[in-house]
């Protein structure tokens, strides 16, 4: 937070028609100074988002009524902001559907609040307007500079492809996050790529070779089977 | 979902392959009732031969079209050639012999030619148009006994019921003269479900009605009632207008009879409009019988193993019962008590105190949410609901997402190992991750607090071998074949956190289901050794 500005808390909206989850999450996230409003059904959930404007959404995918597959197409006709979905469904297509439909991150229930309160995190890092574009990373020995295309591995630095490194830099800016095949062959190839994903398959190989330890499993690039990959957390 | 591969089709005997091949050869030639043959054959003859008029004299001309005729018997019966004779015979009376364009004659030698000719020309025909019958006859008789043969193998062999189905109606279009068969299946509901069918026309709508009809009222439906004639068999019993009034199909609905019931209908439209002849509704029933007894013995098939398999759910679900309740109602119980004893202590408790037990807490619900996890695991895992999908993966990359599902604490005590250049292995990523973090956890359980866990991988002739050895106390020779079997849970286990003990049986079926191995081996100098074999993509025989 930058000194001197009034410190605004985040607005987080909890969908959820579970009572018991609705009152965890409400404490949990209360504890550490988040603002939460929570509905009970995928209706009101669009009413209370369009009436509070929450920083963030987070949405249970099986509710009764209008189904969370179906908010989270609503929702992001117009809503900005991220949307965490979380679901007891832990088949890759509901996964990949929910994505689709424009939700930021998933969580299988049941979760743990360290890793809820890492999503959260780095979802709201990412959507803060006032956070000024990141300009460098750095995660463990490894140095990305985004304005120079320069990547440094303790201290050396890495020669990277252009592919390579438009992968890396697509999935760093959203460390902790999880980037689908799709997303990446979309922005670093374009809309016409968005099936090959073996060529992406290829592409990350190479990229491993260079970034990660030889001997050791990847560490910065991890595999989210049949979704696609997630960058390690800034905060690990 | 993965894509069927389509099943080839009904596979021909090579009696009825010939016939088949005759019957199309002889329908491509005698469209029309063979008329437009017998015209064209004698109209091409005739312009070769009319050019020449006055130089080869009309006996050799009639030489030449005896043959003619007698092919066309050969190829579409005993009518056409008739036809073919009459047509011969005008040409050459009108256009040949002279005088030109009249039937008459003008010498009594050649009238007399022309007479025998024609006498001649016609007997040859009947001749050959009745060898032509009887050899078809031949021929047919011939590819039912094929089929009905095939039929009564298959009633004492193992197939499916699809497979007969598709068998039943892919021949029957070819050796009985369908133009469409169909089987029917009554469906538990009352209706009747349309099983397979074959042939070129598309399904009569009244074609389930009919079916569901014969269902109810077990009796074979026809487009005319009971044939009368003494002698021949009698397929239909009922005519559609008595079944259905004002429905008319022009379909034979026969039910599939067996001794304790109705197994379904067979649907079959004959391709002449007079229906099916003596011979072909005789193969229709015997068609019937088989099916019907084939169907039976596949449903009775069907229902033991199914009954079989049920009774092994049974038992199954029973040991889950048992293990299942102990397993998660102890945490279950132990969260309970902490929070209920936090709850009345009130504020009289200090902070520490709340915060150790809290903490207790969320490992018994740790031990909780793993153990049901577990559980969903083992049952979609026995139960096939969870094939692997095997495509080529790379074992490092499913080590680290593996390790990443792990609490970190944990993560930073595990070292990794890895060839540099391990070959791909055939694997579904999930599910492989899924046996590592068991793998990993196991190994975490049992080593000392403060020991490290090292998982390393080499790559073996056609094989990655990987292997998690610890430091703890290892599996004495007596349990190193129990310790993968469903709750079991080993003698060390007592100085270890509580698990389900299904986590070794999960990797073990994973392991199987990708066509590896897994066991456990004395690490040196203490500890355990899993050691996991993974055929490389490409090296399974799959």
């Amino acid at each position: 937070m930058t000194d001197g500005a009034p410190e605004r808390h985040p607005r987080i909206l909890v969908i959820d028609d579970e009572e018991q989850i609705r009152r965890a999450l409400k404490s949990v996230l209360q504890a550490r100074h988040y603002e939460v409003d929570t509905a009970s059904t995928a209706e009101d959930g669009i009413a209370l988002t369009a009436e509070r404007t929450p920083d963030l959404v987070i949405l249970d995918l099986t509710l009764p009524g209008m189904s969370g597959f179906e908010a989270c197409r609503q929702l992001r006709g117009w809503y900005e902001g991220p949307v965490l979905v979380l679901s007891v469904l832990s088949s890759d297509s509901d996964k990949i559907d929910a994505l689709d439909l424009g939700a930021d991150d998933y969580l299988t229930k049941p979760f743990s609040t360290g890793e809820l309160l890492a999503r959260i995190r780095a979802l709201l890092r990412r959507a803060s307007p006032s956070a000024s574009p990141v300009t460098d990373i750095d995660v463990g020995d490894l140095h990305i500079d985004f304005a120079r295309r320069v990547v440094m591995l303790r201290g050396e630095s890495v020669r990277l492809t252009r592919i390579e490194f438009d992968i890396l830099a697509l999935l760093a800016r959203n460390a902790g996050r999880v980037v689908t095949s799709s997303m990446l062959l979309e922005e670093v190839w374009g809309p016409e790529y968005v099936r090959d994903t073996q060529t992406l398959r290829v592409h990350i190989s190479h990229l491993r070779k260079k970034i990660e330890t030889p001997g050791d499993v990847p560490r910065f690039v991890l595999t989210e089977p049949g979704v696609g990959f997630r960058f390690a957390d800034l905060e690990a | 979902m993965p894509l069927r591969r389509a099943r080839p089709l009904t596979r021909l005997g090579p009696v009825q392959e010939c016939y088949a091949r005759h019957m199309m050869w002889r329908q491509q030639l005698s469209r029309g009732g063979g008329y437009p043959l017998a015209v064209g054959a004698v109209g091409i003859a005739a312009l070769i031969f009319f050019p020449l008029r006055g130089v080869v004299s009309a006996p050799v001309v009639m030489l030449f079209f005896v043959p003619i005729i007698v092919a066309v018997a050969r190829i579409a019966g005993t009518k056409p050639s008739a036809t073919a004779a009459a047509l011969a015979f005008l040409f050459l009376d009108l256009l040949y012999i002279p005088p030109y364009y009249r039937l008459t004659i003008a010498s009594l030698p050649e009238w007399i030619g022309l007479m025998v000719f024609l006498v001649v020309a016609l007997i040859s025909g009947q001749q050959t148009g009745r060898l032509r019958e009887r050899e078809q006859a031949a021929l047919r008789r011939q590819a039912e006994l094929e089929l009905l043969n095939r039929l009564t193998f298959r009633i004492a062999s193992e197939y499916s019921l699809a497979a007969t189905a598709e068998y039943v109606t892919g021949q029957l279009t070819v050796v009985g003269n369908a133009r469409r068969v169909a089987l029917y299946r009554p469906d538990g509901a009352g209706n009747a479900r349309c099983v397979n069918s074959s042939g070129e026309s598309e399904p009569a709508t009244e074609e389930a009605r009919f079916a569901e009809w014969v269902l109810t009222n077990d009796k074979a439906v026809g487009p005319e009632g009971p044939s009368a004639e003494p002698g021949e068999p009698r397929v239909v019993t009922v005519s559609q207008a008595d079944a259905l009034p004002g429905v008319t199909a022009d379909a034979v609905y026969l039910p599939l009879q067996t001794v304790d019931g109705l197994e379904g209908v067979l649907v079959a439209q004959p391709v002449s409009p007079s229906g099916f002849g003596a011979d072909e509704s005789r193969l229709l029933i015997s068609v019937a019988n088989l099916t019907a007894a084939a169907f039976e013995r596949e449903r009775l098939a069907d229902e033991a193993a199914h009954s079989q398999a049920l009774r092994e759910t049974d038992r199954m679900k029973t040991t889950l019962v048992s293990s299942v309740s102990h397993e998660l109602k102890t945490p279950l119980a132990a969260a309970t008590a902490r929070v209920t004893g936090l709850v009345e202590e009130g504020s009289a408790c200090d902070e520490a105190r709340v915060r150790s037990e809290l903490e207790a807490v969320s490992e018994d619900l740790a031990r909780l949410d793993s153990s049901i996890g577990d559980l969903l695991d083992l049952s979609r895992l026995e139960s096939d609901a969870w094939r692997p999908r095997l495509v080529a993966e790379d074992v490092s990359d499913i080590l680290g997402t593996a390790l990443s599902r792990l609490p970190r604490l944990h993560a930073a005590r595990i070292r990794f190992d890895l060839s540099p250049d391990l070959p791909p292995v055939s694997a579904d990523f999930a599910q492989l991750a899924r046996a590592f973090v068991n793998l990993m956890e196991n190994a975490l359980a049992y080593a000392p607090a403060d020991s490290s866990v090292l998982v390393s991988a080499r790559s073996e002739d056609g094989a990655v071998r990987v292997v998690v050895e610890d430091r703890g106390p290892g599996v004495p020779d007596a349990e190193k074949a129990r310790v993968f079997e469903k709750f079991f849970r080993g003698s060390a286990s007592s100085s270890a956190p509580a698990g389900t003990g299904l986590g070794l049986a999960i990797a073990t079926e994973i392991v199987r289901s990708h066509h590896g191995t897994l066991v456990v081996e004395d690490a040196d100098p203490v500890g355990a050794r899993f050691v996991m074999t993974l055929p490389t993509a490409g090296a399974d025989s799959d």
